[in-house]
């Protein structure tokens, strides 16, 4: 418990030939839950919101995550959280919805390369393959909830909640060196 | 080349000789060896003592089903395995191998001493020998028992590998390498299902190593596998070799543990040395093959008795003859080939013994082709040999009596006694097993998994029956899913294709009672261990197992348990079914601890979570204490400081002038929707629907049993919006509860929630000077009692940062705590830590926390309380609204024995010496009372305390608060300590402290 753990920097990184793993820059992150009658939220907001689990969608910056039948994660540069939010207040009154700003409770790591997949099967007991291209799932890695991006067949986000981010950082980069080795 | 290596057979290449030790003493082998197969090319069949008896043993088997050939392995410093098995263990140069269980050596070993001591040692021996004296248990028998039994030496060096973990998803996983599983996995490789082949082995292949006579479809075995191996490849099938599947879990989870670098000279950097993969597979094809029976007789352990098949598989798969003059000893014709494959490489095959009266004419031509006496109707009653055979005996056998006995030199006996279906994994799926009256053994019925067996672990026999059951099952299992596949029929030519019988011990004309006619090698179980458990009162199987420990030792009786069960079937007189199986449990073969830890050892180990402000506390000395997952800063020693010194000026400058604590931990949960309030109501004793707009209020939250779970400070931050806090610890449970109860029970109400105990960092501010403190820094708010009064909360700004700044002490100063988005805690904190300098802001951990909120009397949930306290009984009826109409613990706290007199509610205790309680120490009322006392309560947290002058206490006491000023007594291993039950309130009842 004393013994000094490793230090985690927020650009913290870590890559071989096969993977590479960074940690995305600072974004405006919301939790969005609502449910019944969503159209005009969506009005309000300038976007439609997947009704899939796991589909996304996306409206200049910001890009929209769904995470379960009333719940949507939102993602953006910093500057939209404002926009976002008074979009929400404006409608709150007649059709009800949760928004909390949790932008400083998660770091993103991007993971890619051509052993990404691979590498996530180190730790999210997910079929890897199933999560098709453009999509995202909350699941688990290493132990730690995570939500997953697949942005293209060998490129990933993965958001972690701060306090795991160095544990999960750690089993990522001894991914690489072993996928590194293995690909040797 | 080696004395009884046979060239041009077997698959090693003895063009790479290959370097390694065996007890000190060089040798060398060829690549493709195993530790087994080189010694026994070089004659060495002595590889390890008994593990009871200490009796010399050699291989028995060929396979990972090895009982007796364990060894030592070792490379380097950490890199050192016992109980290795030596069929398994691939050569790799420089290895160094030391047999086990031996003093002072594998030739001349003391414990050997047992095996004439055999009388004192049968069948439940511990609980007969070792009952008396009753002290002598610890000090004299168990000792000596653990320093005797075992095998292998624990390692004690750190291990410098490292070993990893995947999960792998599959539509079809199938379980052996061998004709029916290659024919499965070909049949079940269409339209792209995703296809993965596993085999324990080295290579893939399976009984197509040992049977190179063979051809299929006009190809020879070896030839038809390689270009088979090749098409699979082609066809996408995943081929992993080294690969045990070694449990088989619910849903077709089925794990497997891959072997990647024992078997290499170097290790490779940054490459695991097992790896455990999780598999999740819609169909499993189970192609494990069947395990060849020992025969049982006296003398059947000794070095050069081994299985037939095994025999043939050192000779066809590593070119390694067994023996030169072999004598084959069987009741199936499964041996008799083996007997023909030994004489045409060169050995004189003394007599081929056979228990059965009748075989097959082709049989008996084929040995009389090539010289080999035939015995039929014989019985085998002993071996010869110290070291190893060097004879058998052997006895006709006519309508039940055993004639006279004739010696037949030799210097290898290889005995079947028939083939087992190899049914622990399909065991480990709770699947059922029938017994079959033909085949005298079990065979799979029916599981619940999406499983099927094929080949020979569901009782055809012979290569052409193999490949054409795995063909079949494999286009099966692709139909279940949902393909269109049909499995092809293959050609073979010499084919081995046979039959037997099944036997009990054999019969003989000694005295069985003195026989050591072997069942189980590893753990030295003898049939006449099996008969004496039954006579003394064992009637099922499973209380035969664990009386003589038959099919217990670490090859979980792949050999033992089929001729343990005949045997003990014959003993009950009863049919095998009627006494049953044992089950077979995961792992199939020995896991090593590795494999199972996987990434999680060292820094690894376990999540260890940090607040931002964490660096901090290290960078100044903090030492920490885990708290859940997370790691927190528990008191900062200045030099020459101990805890209590630190904790002590830590308290002092709290209570002086100011302190700063990071609370980031706290659970954070946002309540959010038009029926918030309504949904705090039903879930907190508390009532919310009075609590005004940035107010906030101790809430206390209860099972539904009227117990405390959990509390926190909770602010109303808009008309729909509280802030809630709970326990560190707590934080996941509470949000899990509440979900529970939001979509189970209250799905109506429009409320969501959100965790944001990582949205933000707390930090708590208290002391006197908190507040002069905090003032400059705040926008949008003075500090006033009159504008923002104690248990108020609001969105501003601190310090430039956004923020939820809330006015709570849980120390009785002065209190605020600041939340800040959480990657800005180390920031403010760091500002706050500046400014603070001018009133001597010092920092505190959660030691100093602990005693400041106790000498207040504020409880924490899981130390002051054990899922077992009421709001009454921790003195907290304030805490709960009783006039609304419901909450989750409001019916629970109306039970009879909750509102029943004399329960254990928390009190105060200073005691009159002034000395500190212990923590968890039990209290009477009567000191003087006879033993055992009767306890009332016991002390629930203790602590030195400057602010009082002297030690306090909490305790739970029976009816304490109905006690006030009465004395108690906590008697303890050195005296008995008086204590006075007061109020849990020591420091400022009337919280004038808390005033600006």
């Amino acid at each position: 418990m004393n013994a000094p753990v490793p230090a985690f920097s927020t650009d913290a990184s870590a890559g071989t030939s096969v993977v590479r793993v960074t940690t995305a820059a600072p974004c405006a992150r919301l939790s969005l839950r609502a449910r019944g009658e969503l159209g005009p939220l969506e009005a309000a907001l300038g976007l439609d919101l997947p009704r899939r689990i796991g589909a996304r969608a996306e409206v200049g910056e910001t890009e929209v995550l769904c995470l379960g039948p009333d719940e949507w994660m939102l993602r953006g540069p910093e500057a939209v959280a404002p926009t976002i939010r008074a979009a929400c207040d404006e409608v709150y009154k007649t059709h009800p919805m949760s928004l909390v700003d949790v932008s400083g409770r998660e770091v993103t790591f991007v993971i890619e390369g051509t052993s990404a997949a691979e590498l996530l099967t180190l730790g999210c007991p997910r079929d890897i393959d199933r999560l098709a291209v453009g999509e995202g799932r909350r699941t688990v890695f290493d132990g730690a909830t995570v939500v997953l991006w697949r942005d293209a067949t060998d490129r990933f986000r993965m958001d972690v909640w701060h306090s795991f981010a160095p544990h999960v950082f750690d089993l990522l980069a001894t991914g690489c060196r072993e996928l590194a080795a293995e690909a040797a | 080349m080696s004395q009884y290596r046979v060239s041009g057979r077997g698959r090693v290449d003895t063009g790479k000789p290959v370097s390694f030790t065996f007890d000190g003493k060089r040798y060398t082998g060829a690549a493709g060896d195993t530790v087994a197969s080189a010694l026994l090319a070089h004659g060495v069949h002595l590889m390890g003592r008994s593990f009871k008896y200490h009796r010399p043993r050699g291989p028995v088997a060929a396979g990972s089903e090895e009982p007796n050939a364990l060894i030592g392995t070792r490379r380097g410093p950490g890199r050192f395995e016992p109980n290795t098995r030596a069929t398994v263990q691939e050569l790799r140069e420089g290895l160094e191998a030391t047999s086990q269980n031996k003093y002072p050596s594998l030739k001349w070993d003391i414990g050997a001493v047992n095996d004439a001591a055999y009388m004192l040692f049968s069948a439940g021996f511990y609980y007969k020998t070792f009952m008396w004296p009753k002290n002598f248990w610890h000090k004299v028998y168990e000792p000596f028992i653990r320093a005797a039994a075992g095998l292998g030496v624990a390692p004690c060096e750190e291990d410098p590998d490292h070993y990893a973990s995947r999960y792998l998803h599959c539509d079809v996983l199938i379980v052996g390498a061998g004709p029916s599983g290659l024919a499965a996995a070909r049949a079940a490789a269409v339209d792209g299902l995703k296809v993965v082949l596993v085999d324990e082995n080295a290579e893939a292949g399976g009984t197509l190593l040992s049977e190179p006579q063979a051809t299929i479809d006009g190809q020879p075995a070896w030839d038809w596998l390689a270009s088979e191996l090749e098409a699979l490849k082609a066809a996408g099938v995943k081929i992993m070799t080294r690969t045990t599947a070694i449990g088989y879990y619910h849903q077709n989870m089925i794990g497997l543990c891959e072997r990647l670098t024992d078997h290499l000279t170097d290790v490779p950097a940054d490459t695991p040395r097992e790896r455990m993969w999780r598999v999740r597979a819609g169909q499993v094809v189970l192609a494990q093959g069947a395990l060849e029976k020992p025969l049982v007789f006296h003398g059947n352990d000794r070095p050069g008795v081994m299985l037939a098949g095994s025999a043939q598989t050192f000779l066809n798969r590593y070119g390694v003859l067994v023996g030169k003059r072999p004598v084959v000893l069987t009741s199936h014709d499964s041996a008799w080939y083996a007997a023909f494959d030994l004489a045409d490489a060169g050995a004189k095959v003394q007599a081929i013994v056979d228990l059965r009266d009748h075989v097959h004419v082709d049989l008996l031509t084929e040995a009389q082709r090539r010289g080999i006496t035939a015995k039929l109707g014989y019985t085998a009653s002993a071996t010869s040999g110290r070291l190893r055979v060097s004879s058998i005996r052997v006895n006709p056998v006519k309508g039940g009596d055993v004639g006279t006995a004739e010696r037949i030199e030799c210097d290898a006996v290889l005995m079947s006694g028939g083939w087992t279906p190899s049914l622990h994994l399909f065991s480990h799926t709770k699947g059922t097993l029938a017994w079959d009256d033909d085949l005298t053994t079990f065979l799979p019925g029916k599981t619940p998994e999406d499983c099927v067996i094929a080949g020979a672990s569901r009782g055809p026999w012979g290569i052409a029956a193999a490949l054409n059951d795995g063909a079949e099952k494999g286009a099966a299992v692709a139909a279940a899913l949902g393909k269109s596949a049909s499995g092809k029929t293959f050609a073979v030519e010499a084919d081995r294709t046979g039959s037997g019988i099944t036997v009990k011990e054999l019969p003989t004309d000694r005295s069985p009672g003195k026989a050591k006619a072997f069942v189980d090698y590893q753990n030295d179980v003898t049939a006449k261990d099996l008969r004496l458990a039954v006579r003394e009162g064992m009637r099922s199987i499973e209380h035969v197992k664990r009386y003589t420990t038959n099919g217990m030792a670490t090859d979980q009786g792949k050999m033992s348990n089929i001729n343990g069960l005949n045997i003990a079937s014959d003993a009950l007189g009863k049919a095998q079914p009627k006494v049953g199986l044992t089950t077979f449990r995961p792992p199939y073969t020995p896991t090593s601890f590795g494999a199972f830890a996987g990434y999680h050892r060292g820094e690894h180990f376990e999540v260890t979570r940090k607040t931002q402000i964490d660096s901090w506390a290290e960078e100044n000395g903090a030492v920490f204490e885990p708290v859940g997952q997370w790691r927190r800063a528990w008191y900062f020693p200045q030099a020459g400081e101990d805890m209590d010194a630190a904790v002590g000026r830590e308290c002092r400058a709290v209570r002086e002038t100011l302190g700063m604590f990071d609370a980031s931990t706290l659970g954070k949960i946002e309540v959010v929707g038009p029926d918030a309030v309504e949904f705090m109501n039903r879930m907190y004793t508390n009532p919310w629907t009075k609590l005004a707009l940035g107010r906030c209020r101790y809430g206390l939250l209860c099972g539904d049993d009227g117990y405390i779970r959990d509390d926190g400070v909770i602010g109303r931050l808009g008309q729909d919006l509280f802030h809630v806090t709970t326990t560190t610890g707590g934080a996941a449970r509470v949000m899990n509860m509440m979900e529970d109860y939001l979509q189970t029970e209250w799905p109506d109400l429009n409320v969501w929630l959100t965790s944001t105990t990582e949205q933000w960092s707390t930090i708590a501010l208290n002391g006197p000077n908190a507040a002069k403190l905090l003032a400059p820094l705040v926008e949008g708010i003075e500090l006033t009692d009159e504008a923002f009064p104690h248990m108020s909360c609001l969105e501003c700004t601190v310090a430039g940062m956004p923020a939820r700044l809330f006015r709570v002490s849980f120390t009785g100063e002065i209190g605020f705590e600041v939340n800040v988005p959480a990657p800005m805690g180390r920031k403010l904190w760091e500002k706050l830590w500046e400014a603070g300098q001018q009133y001597g802001i010092t920092a505190y951990g959660t030691e100093t926390m602990h005693v400041l909120r106790a000498e207040k009397g504020y409880i924490i949930v899981g130390q002051d309380t054990d899922g077992t306290v009421t709001p009454y009984d921790a003195g907290m009826g304030w805490a709960v609204g009783k006039s609304k109409p419901d909450f989750v613990g409001k019916r629970g706290m109306a039970r009879p024995d909750l509102v029943a007199e004399g329960r254990k509610q928390l009190v105060g205790l200073l005691t009159e010496d002034r000395s500190k309680l212990e923590e968890g120490a039990q209290i009477v009322f009567d000191a003087d009372q006879p033993v055992p006392m009767k306890m009332v309560g016991h002390v629930t947290s203790a602590y030195h305390s400057d602010a009082v002058g002297q030690p306090i206490a909490l305790a739970l006491v029976e009816g304490g608060q109905g006690r006030m000023g009465e004395t108690v007594h906590i008697p303890m291993p050195d005296r008995t300590i008086a204590a006075t039950i007061t109020s849990t309130v020591f420091v400022d009842p009337e919280n004038t402290r808390l005033k600006i």
